[in-house]
């Protein structure tokens, strides 16, 4: 009988980030029903399917840690962290789940007060703040990199629902790039009405694996069956891939997403009209404007 | 660097070798199952909890289609194991296709855990019962002390102060294949022995349950219910008290002897007595790849052989011992030399210069363990050349052959040795030959045909 050997498999530890989209507009945009994804799968179901699924990553290997980052629509906030509950080997699985619940409300009703100032549109396309949560998990996986010479292989799942905001183009693009220098790859689920580029883009950039559930009452199975697949298992499995990625960038000016336009020669910003002076390095632009799409420096949507 | 003899296996290997009834048996605890898929490969891992809620059997292809080229022997190795500890049961249907389904109990009840968590058959008790529970620190401090003990006991060092409660026939079967014991002379360390002394306590702790398991039916005892119950019990908290009341009384027995391998410590209040499962518990079903449980080291290694060890402990000294002079012991330092007679000794006792540098690297101090190397090299060298050393005499069984009645056989005789490529010696003034023993039957052919 061959066994085998436990040394290969010493380093299936994974420490993994899930970002959990907590918007409340596209949340609450399934109470109407009809054909919206939150019809079929409430946000109280679609806990039901983390939660277990949370439950299963630690279950998979006592070393393994998991923690939890909601994003609100003003704010995000760490919302559990299995290395610091308790004492080693007591990981009460109705503990966390009632204390995840418990902190998710917390976090949703300081969510609110803070937008209180803020009045923002109404309606069920106000987005998620997802680089905010990107760049505290890159923040978390920074620390655990340096607090010791062992440490678990991380990675981040984001579980998105709400559309992308096309504002945080930059900085959710900068959190990717970091992602990509730490090695860190960026699983996506979304679990939202459309397909979110910046997510296709980060998983296509960091190695992760993109994947919009068809059919949302088996997401558990779709977390457990993909998603809880550690790193070094991922060599051996053909995973889903996605079949094509919008790589589609917004304008620095207007924040709007663009098919083509204009991109500085200097430091490769991107603009949705002519401008004399780049915004953000400064160079000036002494051309005369063209028409966009006979301009030399344009993006083209691959 | 020769084989480690002593592999202290994983606890599964044990699991996987009990008959299908037994095992089903063992899947009726939870906290079994859960031990049991934490020990699985991660491939393994991830099919069991893929078919976590599929009831109906999947096709073996359909596992298989997941699979890149490069993961086959991965995926075999996997569905090997599962289908080994009846994780997944295999079915061939009538087209010849084989499928699995997973075992139902354990299905139902790793369910019932992701959703609801597991209940240990005990509650921990209730402060009020139990006055002045120990300290996680005092607990750790226990078990180490409790371990100690019982290794020094083992090897049957005179710095045992304090015996175990285990009976001079268990401390036998423990020391056999770790201590020679020849008639009429006092027990001596092994090869297997000192390896042993040299593994981390998780190794060692491993090497001795087995035992205790393996020779527990001699005991009258069902394996199957020690093993059920070392796995329970390494689910249960750290440093809480749990009532001896809810033991069984097979499990009764079992918890004094882990009392005294500091596994738990046992504690006795007005009325009721409990147990305290200790840090050494809760990593027993870990398997051993996982060193977590690394304690602090405490070796300093000077570039001039000078070895600094910041214990307490008697089992540390008699360790260095093992391999180096101790030349000053301070109550809580022992500063020894590396010498070549102390090595010497140590090889000769079947101690390897690798097991040796290794254990100065795991142990060392934290000071020195960022540093690059943390042993000296030119310690690490010359440790290593003073083992070369030892091998400098290559032993060849051979014969001599001396008293040839004329120049003209002895040369004849030294001739044939050289063709045959035995010849190891000659001395034509004296007419001797040493020749390679496993010739001597051709050698003595030859001599009778010359004659």
């Amino acid at each position: 009988m061959a066994s085998a050997p436990s040394k290969l498999y010493s380093d299936d530890v994974s420490l993994v980030v899930v970002l959990l989209d907590a918007n409340p507009f596209f949340w609450a945009a399934g109470a109407g029903g009809g054909n919206h994804p939150a019809a079929t799968l409430p946000f109280a179901k679609f806990l039901d399917h983390v939660i277990p699924f949370l439950n299963s990553l630690l279950l998979m290997n006592q070393l393994n840690q998991v923690v939890l980052i909601a994003t609100g629509i003003n704010t995000c906030g760490y919302i559990y962290d299995s290395g610091n509950g308790g004492p080693e080997g007591s990981d009460n699985v109705s503990e966390i789940s009632s204390e995840i619940l418990l902190r998710l409300e917390e976090f949703v009703c300081k969510d609110r007060k803070i937008g209180k100032g803020t009045e923002r549109a109404m309606g069920g396309s106000v987005s998620s703040l997802l680089s905010g949560s990107l760049s505290l998990a890159l923040c978390y996986v920074q620390k655990v990199f340096r607090s010791g010479a062992i440490h678990p292989q991380p990675r981040i799942l984001c579980l998105q629902a709400s559309p992308d905001g096309p504002e945080q183009y930059v900085a959710v693009m900068n959190a990717i790039f970091s992602a990509q220098r730490s090695m860190v790859p960026i699983d996506s689920c979304v679990v939202g009405v459309q397909h979110s580029a910046f997510l296709q883009q980060a998983s296509y950039i960091t190695g992760g694996i993109y994947l919009k559930p068809p059919q949302l009452d088996g997401l558990f199975q779709y977390l457990a069956a993909v998603f809880a697949t550690d790193l070094q298992s991922r060599n051996f499995l053909q995973l889903p891939k996605p079949a094509g990625v919008d790589f589609r960038a917004s304008c620095f000016c207007h924040k709007k997403t663009i098919d083509m336009g204009y991109v500085c020669s200097v430091c490769l910003s991107i603009f949705c009209q002519h401008q004399r002076k780049c915004s953000t390095c400064g160079s000036e632009f002494n051309q005369a404007p063209r028409e966009p799409n006979s301009a030399s420096d344009t993006i083209r949507k691959a | 660097m020769p084989q480690v003899r002593i592999v202290a296996k994983n606890f599964m290997d044990m699991v996987a070798v009990l008959p299908a009834m037994k095992l089903d048996k063992l899947y009726e605890s939870t906290f079994i199952c859960e031990a049991v898929l934490r020990s699985l490969p991660p491939l393994a891992k991830k099919y069991a909890l893929q078919m976590l809620f599929i009831e109906s059997p999947v096709i073996a292809k359909s596992f298989e289609e997941w699979v890149l080229p490069d993961g086959f022997s991965k995926h075999r190795v996997a569905i090997e194991r599962l289908l080994q500890l009846r994780v997944f049961l295999e079915t061939n249907d009538r087209k010849k296709e084989t499928s699995y389904t997973m075992n139902p109990k354990f299905q139902s009840n790793m369910r019932k855990y992701l959703v609801q968590g597991g209940t240990l058959p005990r509650e921990p008790m209730s402060l009020g019962v139990t006055v002045r529970l120990p300290t996680l620190e005092d607990l750790e401090a226990y078990a180490h002390k409790q371990w100690e003990c019982f290794l020094l006991q083992l090897i049957n060092s005179a710095q045992a102060q304090r015996l175990t409660n285990f009976s001079s026939s268990m401390i036998r079967v423990f020391q056999r294949g770790l201590l020679s014991s020849r008639e009429n002379e006092a027990p001596r360390l092994t090869e297997n022995g000192f390896q042993f002394l040299l593994m981390d306590t998780n190794a060692q702790l491993w090497y001795i349950i087995r035992e205790y398991i393996t020779t527990s039916e001699d005991r009258g005892i069902e394996p199957t219910d020690l093993i059920s119950f070392l796995l329970e019990l390494s689910f249960h908290s750290l440093g809480e008290a749990y009532n001896m009341n809810s033991l069984t009384e097979v499990q009764c027995k079992a918890i004094k002897d882990l009392a005294d391998l500091g596994v738990v410590k046992l504690q006795q209040g007005r009325k009721e007595s409990w147990f305290i499962p200790t840090k050494l518990a809760s990593n027993l079903s870990i398997s051993l790849s996982d060193s977590s449980s690394r304690r602090q080291g405490f070796v300093v290694v000077e570039t001039n052989f000078r070895m600094y060890a910041y214990s307490t402990s008697k089992l540390h000294s008699e360790i260095l011992r093992l391999f180096s002079r101790i030349e000053y012991q301070l109550p809580n330092l022992i500063v020894a030399a590396i010498t070549k007679e102390s090595l010497y000794t140590a090889f000769e006792n079947g101690i390897t210069a690798d097991q040796i540098i290794s254990f100065l690297q795991q142990n060392a101090h934290p000071r020195i363990v960022e540093r690059v190397p943390t042993v000296p090299e030119n310690v690490t060298d010359q440790i290593r050349l003073w083992e070369t050393d030892r091998n400098r005499v290559e032993m060849i069984p051979s014969h001599i052959y001396e008293d040839f009645p004329s120049k003209e056989v002895f040369e004849g005789a030294a001739d044939f040795a050289r063709e045959v490529g035995g010849l190891l010696w000659e001395d034509s003034n004296k007419m001797r030959l040493i020749v390679r023993g496993e010739l001597h039957q051709q050698m003595r052919d030859f001599l009778r045909r010359s004659k």
